[in-house]
């Protein structure tokens, strides 16, 4: 008999295929802006004028780090919850609330974003997504980023109210793995992002809003990356909990050990938040010491991930084995490749190790001086957030939407041909990236052509390096359209014969072999709050002392046109609001 | 808790991975001498930029044998001083703030890089062996224009390098008869003394004078220039200290009353600068 | 078919993959190999698999 998701929980497979709807419309819109800017900066195609590349920048890091990532996270984890619990949540109103709260979050962010196409509205945000003041948004688009990042903290709220409402009815059992990933990973998401909203909260959207005359840039850049380096993490954990739940099953057999990923996940929470000033070494105005310090904690943090890698090759060793695999590495034929799920989770790891040691390179902050902000950091983004989270994102779908809708895949070789097409761009356009910034080539510009100099190509030219990178990310263009075709046929697909059951497999060693203090969810959090306190609070102590907490006299620099009445609106649409909520 | 052999091989050796990467890193960052972009400066609030010692007037100053500070200011779109000019085999700080918003400095193919954050100054130190021309940009995003956000920076010869400026100031017009005096200041901007003859030149006369400018200061040279020798009509005039050159154009009248029409003309110079500013605001 | 379909893809992804890269890595040791060069040796190896999984098996159909 048929055991799918959707037979289990059908109210649960209709919301998480709403989320999901939503995470894939904003990829769509993010690659499509991608494109436009792979031709752009390569001088091959400008659709755009160079200043409109900003506000395509701008909604590419929106779209596809926010709203893509995050909605995708949060569907899976309203999965991984619902079926490891074996429960719904207690109240599904409030499921849809906080769904809904991203979605309105993530409409005005868009609309703040998009209307800077269009020159009659007087509203933009051509901040890019790390919004560095004085550079200056519309209020709007503050507001939407705060209202999207509450949601998530709801979805939280909302997964650890089930997993307490199912320990009060399972006294005395471990927390289920799946559970346990998506409850870490929220303690580390609620520790970090109080950075961000700290930031636009109490400075960037009153400063917007001209309730205050003056910002310290550094205080928010530095609030900002207290966040900026935790939020890898939380388009990385998804992916984590794919290969670890998903991938041994996938390869035929079943996860190696429970105890290490849980071990993984608490390094997680202990670790990702700490680090954050390794995004700012060439920051004036903080003292090298601290530098020093966040370098070893993110040495430090390859450590889960050099577990992870262990893990899932063992798990994925374990199953060639059972499906007949024989030899030292003839068991890699036995694996079942021609399955896009397995393939592309398998590839997006590879490329991930890979990216990773890249990541060493930035982390190191004698040689990050030559790649800071060069093109080597989108080089390294793209194989990280781009291929490990974003490939194993649909290469996961592959096999939880069929899930989710009890339709059979359609096209399951095009499948196969999309996460290879999505390997070999990345490959040619991060290759592309990470040797054009190693000649100096920047990041984050329309036109990276000057007339003052020329690169200094060691082998082969600009023109080249630029024509694979267009290569690449056509590719990837491609790639992605063929997932969303895909999903939509499978959608729609009325062939509901054969889909995979939805149980997961036991690991191999339990829960049992790890002591329960594992499971000591606020034990970790409490060690990790005092983790962050050690690195933090000397630091922000001394740029509050420098430049004040409102800076030193530094006015907006606005990306958006000035004197807006718009801007009047929100104010008093926000004051109007304060004031019914204080009532 | 119960661990596998295998993963604890594997943890033990991503230890030491781990702690090998620190130590190279340190030995790299220590060992070497190249320390972080840090706290070492005042801030300076960017409407403080104008009245500064340093900033006011962006420039590369000597400090010491082979040494130099540059003091840069970054601001949408630009950078100032541009080019910046350093000698070969030189050991340079830049100082470097913004005007505005967040900017990056990045020397393009090396590793000279940094933030500029307004408020703050960042400082770092690049010794400069071979002349060069490299070329810098903003590697932040800054704005619409970004993009269009470069600089230079020409490492030249040693024998190349020389800090002097010279500004020459003389009347337009002088009357029949009159004496006049053309003023020359050299500025030597280097830290010994500079030690040279400057000539001066109108018509078929000329004046050598040597001079003496003691390091960092500078000397004011007169000449004196009798208008009855020269003769009614324009006379060209130069004054030349070194590889500076200085000149203008003396007009001998037979008396003053052409003054109101020079008025005028300077006076329609500046209506037509005065349009010129006018018309970029608009746009 | 030597090889089966998904097979043969996954191969030459890798193969290109391996390409790109080595040129790289080629390229650190100043080994500076042509664009050009590249795309023929890639075409040709490519080319030389694929004929070889169509051709050498004899009967051709059992994928």
């Amino acid at each position: 008999m048929r055991n799918t998701f959707v037979d289990a929980y059908p109210d649960q497979a209709r919301f998480i295929r709403r989320v999901f709807a939503t995470s894939f419309t904003a990829f769509a819109v993010g690659a499509f802006f991608g494109l436009i800017q792979a031709l752009h900066r390569t001088d091959i195609l400008r659709v755009v004028e160079s200043p409109t590349y900003y506000t395509v920048l701008t909604g590419h890091g929106v779209f596809l780090v926010l709203s893509f990532t995050i909605f995708f996270l949060v569907g899976v984890y309203q999965w991984a919850v619902t079926d490891s619990l074996e429960r719904r949540p207690v109240d599904m109103r409030f499921t849809w609330g906080w769904y809904g709260l991203m979605v309105l979050g993530t409409l005005l962010a868009a609309f703040a974003i998009l209307a800077g196409f269009v020159e009659s509205i007087d509203v933009s945000a051509n901040t890019l997504f790390t919004f560095y003041a004085p550079l200056q948004g519309h209020p709007i688009f503050y507001v939407g980023l705060v209202l999207f990042v509450v949601g998530t903290w709801l979805a939280g709220a909302d997964w650890f109210r089930s997993w307490l409402a199912w320990k009060g009815e399972h006294p005395g059992e471990r927390i289920p793995l799946p559970t346990f990933m998506v409850l870490t990973t929220m303690i580390m998401w609620y520790i970090s992002s109080i950075g961000v909203a700290v930031a636009i909260l109490a400075f960037i959207l009153p400063w917007s809003l001209g309730i205050v005359d003056s910002i310290n840039p550094t205080l928010t850049r530095t609030l900002f990356w207290y966040f900026g380096h935790p939020v890898v993490y939380f388009w990385l954990l998804p992916a984590y909990l794919l290969w670890y739940i998903l991938l041994p099953k996938l390869s035929g057999g079943r996860l190696f050990s429970d105890p290490l990923a849980r071990v993984v996940f608490i390094l997680f929470i202990l670790l990702s938040t700490p680090v954050g000033i390794h995004h700012q070494y060439l920051d004036p105005g903080i003292a090298e010491g601290f530098k020093f310090i966040v370098m070893t904690n993110t040495m430090f943090l390859l450590l889960p991930s050099f577990l992870t890698a262990f893990t899932v090759v063992a798990s994925m060793e374990h199953g060639a084995r059972q499906r007949g695999g024989t030899g030292y590495v003839g068991w890699l034929r036995a694996l079942p490749w021609r399955e896009p799920a397995f393939t592309g989770m398998a590839l997006a790891g590879l490329v991930f190790a890979f990216g990773g040691f890249t990541g060493i390179v930035n982390a190191g902050m004698n040689i990050n001086y030559l790649v800071h902000n060069s093109l080597w950091v989108p080089g390294h983004i793209h194989t990280q957030v781009g291929t490990a989270s974003a490939l194993t994102f649909m290469a996961g779908s592959y096999w939880l939407v069929p899930q989710l809708t009890g339709n059979r895949l359609v096209g399951r070789s095009i499948g196969l041909v999309q996460v290879l097409l999505w390997f070999i761009g990345i490959v040619f356009m991060t290759n592309s990236m990470y040797r054009g910034g190693l000649v100096g080539i920047p990041r984050r510009t329309a036109e990276p052509q000057y007339e003052g100099f020329q690169y200094e190509v060691a082998a082969g030219s600009v023109g080249e390096l630029n024509a694979q990178l267009a290569i690449g990310g056509i590719l990837l263009f491609i790639s992605a359209m063929l997932f969303l075709a895909l999903m939509l046929l499978t959608l729609f697909n009325r062939d509901s014969e054969p889909v995979d059951n939805r149980t997961i497999p036991a690991p191999l060693s339990g829960p049992e072999d790890s002591p329960a203090v594992l499971d000591n969810l606020k034990l970790w959090a409490a060690i990790a709050a005092v983790l962050v306190l050690l690195a933090y609070t000397i630091p922000l102590a001394s740029i509050v002392t420098r430049g004040g907490l409102f800076g030193p006299d530094i006015g907006p620099f606005p990306v958006t046109i000035e004197g807006s009445g718009s801007i009047e609106l929100v104010r008093m649409g926000l004051e109007f609001a304060l004031e019914t909520v204080s009532r | 808790m119960r661990i596998h052999t295998y993963e604890k091989l594997w943890l033990v050796a991503a230890l030491v991975l781990i702690v090998g990467f620190i130590a190279t890193i340190t030995y790299g960052s220590v060992g070497l001498g190249i320390s972080m972009i840090d706290d070492s400066e005042e801030t300076l609030s960017p409407d403080e930029i104008n009245d500064d010692e340093r900033f006011g007037e962006p420039r590369v100053e000597q400090v010491g044998e082979n040494e130099y500070e540059a003091y840069v200011v970054a601001q949408t779109f630009i950078f100032q001083p541009d080019p910046i000019e350093v000698p070969a085999n030189s050991r340079v700080t830049f100082y470097v703030t913004s005007r505005d918003v967040i900017h990056g400095f990045a020397v393009v193919g090396t590793n000279t890089n940094t933030m500029v954050i307004p408020g703050e100054v960042s400082t770092l130190t690049v010794e400069f062996d071979e002349p060069d021309e490299y070329g810098i940009v903003c590697n932040e995003y800054c704005g619409d224009f970004h993009h269009t956000m470069e600089g230079q920076l020409t490492v030249v010869p040693e024998a190349e390098f020389d800090m002097t400026e010279l500004e020459a100031e003389a009347d337009d017009e002088v009357e029949l008869g009159d004496e006049t005096t053309v003023t020359a200041t050299v500025e030597n901007g280097a830290l010994n003394d500079l030690e040279t003859t400057a000539t001066f030149e109108i018509g078929d006369q000329t004046v050598e004078e040597d001079v003496t400018v003691a390091g960092q200061d500078t000397e004011e040279l007169a000449f004196t220039v009798d208008s009855t020798e020269l003769g009614e009509g324009d006379h060209d005039w130069t004054v030349t200290v070194d590889d500076h050159e200085e000149s203008g154009t003396l007009t001998v009248v037979e008396d003053l009353e052409g003054e109101d029409e020079t008025g005028a003309d300077t006076d329609g110079a500046n209506g037509t600068d005065e349009d010129a500013e006018a018309g970029d605001t608009d746009a | 078919m030597r090889l089966t379909l998904p097979r043969l893809l996954l191969v030459i992804a890798f193969l290109i993959v391996i390409l790109v890269e080595f040129r790289t890595v080629l390229g650190f040791f100043d080994i500076a190999v042509p664009f050009t060069t590249a795309v023929i040796v890639g075409v040709v190896v490519i080319g030389a698999l694929v004929l070889w999984s169509l051709l050498s098996s004899g009967e051709g159909s059992n994928e």
